[in-house]
């Protein structure tokens, strides 16, 4: 028996190195479907691009599955959001620094000074960093210096994409401002599932409330609901919003509470927050992501 | 398969053979919960280590968090004694405000790191292959095969030394207490082991999966066989064959790995119930069936013998008179002439000698009331069963 294990650790030791790179191309690990698309649009056909996370998956809450474990162990670059937003898989990415492989948190590219603090921990971030494009640039950014460092003679290729994408951003920043413009300042109130949004709120005048706290892991209380619901009716806001990786239930249950107060609020339409939508359709990338959130809030809320 | 995947299943191996041990004698003590408790009472054990090593890696908190294990079956022995609620009351006492506790010392003072409540329940198997342990600079493999390694070879030498003791105190604490051998210390002993195991195991595959471990081999064993070594090995065997096959099947439908191992588990204690060979559900209604039918022969050779008139005993008649549908009738007819305790001639029914001697026999068992003889007899006379 103990001869066994000892063979077997022993394969197991001397079996590490192996399986690497099959087509000369650097293999990427991703986490959120927004990271993913990131580096898909920076890295093109230069890269093997896995994501862990699907659409429609809430980061707070991923599970590993059995085919996650080869991804990561034939990832060369693991991307991923940072800010606690990956919970324990930080750690564990964090440990794969040493097995030769290497792990980037995107979030690190931010001046931590201007992102949004925890109310209870000082260290503690919001992590939804994505939904202020001049963050998301600075992920761009990090993403192609990353990849031209670990793949120099495709590091035009990356360079040249950089610049288009940013391009890109950039005209979405102003269609978004333009869009927004249309909302009068005191009707900017979203009211979502958990905070997701306190970024796109700082940055476009709107005053975001979440029912569940910054982690989609905790719960909303039943005195939650009804201040939420006093705060709707007092501010007369037309809409409240579903996010597409976190259950409705929620606020289902505070669209109820508001309607027995005599008040009748509808649900505005389903928010990406914490992913993006399926492949293929426009909300699956994280340009047209931002787009449609921000047709659905100004629609439902107009 | 990658050197991860090879790891993994290595990891989960040692790990359902380290918990099926301590899980058979909890088992056959009836004691299964207690390994619930542990793995959740262990909490406030673990956050005080972390609390005064700030290590998570540190063996101190294992050390800690087992001794909260020992102090939670200690805890609910003391309850227990009182007399006031039954063990399982004491168990859903004591757990729940331990780990409450663990729960409180976390939410107050360590609210990022990564000791929260879902690590410990579910660890994440898929991730163990990358906490690797470096001594000296070289890599000697994942860190958890490590820790369950040396867990699993402390039982082993516990196990083949103090078997005969586990034993008798298992089965009879009185006689090892006359014996010598403390039930107390074996007990405490035991309960030590479960709860190192329990804490070894927590990181790499969660709690869950260790309760799991622990109690589902043991009792689809238990199930097989009542010798002690037999069903040792069955769990062993069990277990493994779970970790495998559940690894393996999380690889075909890319899911978790600790949840298909724990649905194997589960499919096969299902599997040992309903087709067990004596104790399987279908094997005892399948007796049952047997029987009745066997009832209901007695009772037709009894009639037989005490009418010797031909109008009772036409094969017609066993219908109206002994009120049986014709199905079970034709069954009782056909296992009397197969075993030559009757003969039918012109549609009457008598009694052979054989069935003569038979039904005599058992009129006297019944008679004397001691029926459970008629069990044994049914081997002497019976070529066929119902």
């Amino acid at each position: 028996m103990k001869k066994i294990i000892i063979l077997l650790l022993v394969t197991v030791t001397f079996n590490c190195k192996d399986s690497k790179r099959d087509n000369g191309k650097l293999n990427i690990v991703t986490t959120t479907t927004m990271i993913s698309d990131l580096v898909q649009n920076i890295g093109g056909d230069n890269i093997n691009l896995e994501g862990l996370m699907g659409s429609g998956v809430d980061p707070h809450l991923y599970k590993a599955s059995e085919g996650d474990v080869t991804k990561l162990v034939n990832a060369d670059i693991i991307f991923y959001n940072g800010l606690h937003l990956e919970g324990k898989l930080v750690e564990v990415f964090e440990k794969m620094e040493s097995a030769h492989k290497t792990p980037v948190a995107l979030s690190d590219a931010i001046d931590k000074r201007t992102l949004i603090g925890s109310e209870y921990f000082a260290s503690n971030y919001d992590p939804h960093v994505w939904f202020n494009i001049a963050y998301f640039k600075l992920f761009a950014q990090k993403v192609a210096r990353v990849l031209s460092e670990k793949d120099p003679k495709n590091a035009n290729s990356y360079k040249q994409n950089e610049t288009k994408y940013l391009e890109q951003l950039d005209i979405l920043e102003t269609t978004i401002k333009a869009t927004i413009a249309t909302l009068p300042q005191e009707k900017r109130i979203l009211v979502t599932a958990h905070d997701a949004f306190s970024y796109f709120g700082k940055n476009y005048a709107f005053e975001v409330v979440g029912l569940q706290g910054l982690s989609t892991a905790t719960e909303a209380g039943v005195q939650d609901v009804q201040e939420l619901a006093a705060f709707i009716i007092e501010k007369e806001v037309k809409a409240v919003f579903i996010e597409s990786s976190v259950p409705k239930r929620t606020i289902e249950a505070l669209q109820a509470a508001v309607n027995s107060k005599g008040y009748a609020i509808e649900i505005g339409g389903t928010l990406y927050s914490d992913a993006l939508g399926n492949n293929g359709t426009p909300e699956g990338t994280y340009i047209g992501m931002f787009e449609y959130n921000v047709n659905t809030i100004v629609n439902a809320l107009k | 398969m990658n050197s991860a995947q090879i790891e993994i299943q290595l990891i989960a191996s040692l790990v359902a053979i380290a918990c099926a041990i301590p899980g058979t004698f909890l088992v056959l003590r009836k004691m299964a919960m207690i390994s619930d408790a542990i793995s959740h009472a262990i909490l406030p054990g673990l956050v005080v280590g972390f609390f005064i090593t700030q290590d998570l890696n540190s063996p101190l908190l294992i050390l800690l968090a087992a001794l909260t294990g020992l102090i939670t079956v200690i805890l609910v022995e003391q309850i227990q004694k009182t007399g006031l609620v039954k063990e399982d009351t004491a168990i859903g006492l004591v757990f729940p405000a331990l780990f409450s506790i663990g729960v409180l010392l976390i939410s107050k003072n360590a609210n990022d790191v990564h000791l929260d409540i879902d690590a410990v329940l579910l660890g994440e198997l898929a991730f163990a292959p990358f906490d690797r342990l470096f001594i000296g600079g070289t890599d000697v493999g994942p860190k958890s095969l490590w820790v369950i390694g040396t867990i699993l070879t402390i039982t082993i030498g516990l196990l083949i030394a103090f078997f005969k003791e586990l034993k008798v105190s298992t089965f009879d604490a009185g006689l090892s207490a006359s014996l010598g051998f403390s039930p107390v210390v074996i007990h405490y002993g035991l309960m030590s082991v479960a709860s190192v195991t329990t804490v070894g195991a927590f990181d790499a595959v969660g709690a869950i999966l260790v309760v799991a471990l622990m109690i589902a081999p043991a009792a689809t064993a238990y199930l097989l066989t009542t010798d002690l070594k037999r069903m040792l090995l069955l769990s062993i065997f069990f277990g493994l064959f779970s970790a495998i096959a559940g690894y393996w099947m999380a690889h075909a439908l890319d899911a978790s790995i600790a949840g298909s191992i724990t649905t194997i588990l589960g499919l096969l204690f299902l599997m040992v119930y309903l087709f067990a060979p004596s104790n399987g559900i279908i094997a005892v209604l399948y007796k049952e069936k047997q029987q009745r039918i066997e009832v209901s022969l007695l009772t037709f050779l009894l009639h037989l013998k005490n009418h010797s008139e031909k109008r009772e005993r036409h094969v017609n008649h066993l219908r109206e008179h002994i009120n049986w549908q014709k199905v079970r009738a034709k069954t009782v007819l056909e296992l009397a002439l197969k075993n030559n305790m009757i003969v039918i001639n012109n549609d009457i029914v008598s009694l052979t000698k054989k069935g003569d001697k038979f039904t005599t026999q058992a009129i006297d068992y019944i008679i004397t009331n001691e029926d459970a003889q008629i069990e044994g007899m049914k081997d002497d006379f019976f070529l066929f069963r119902g």
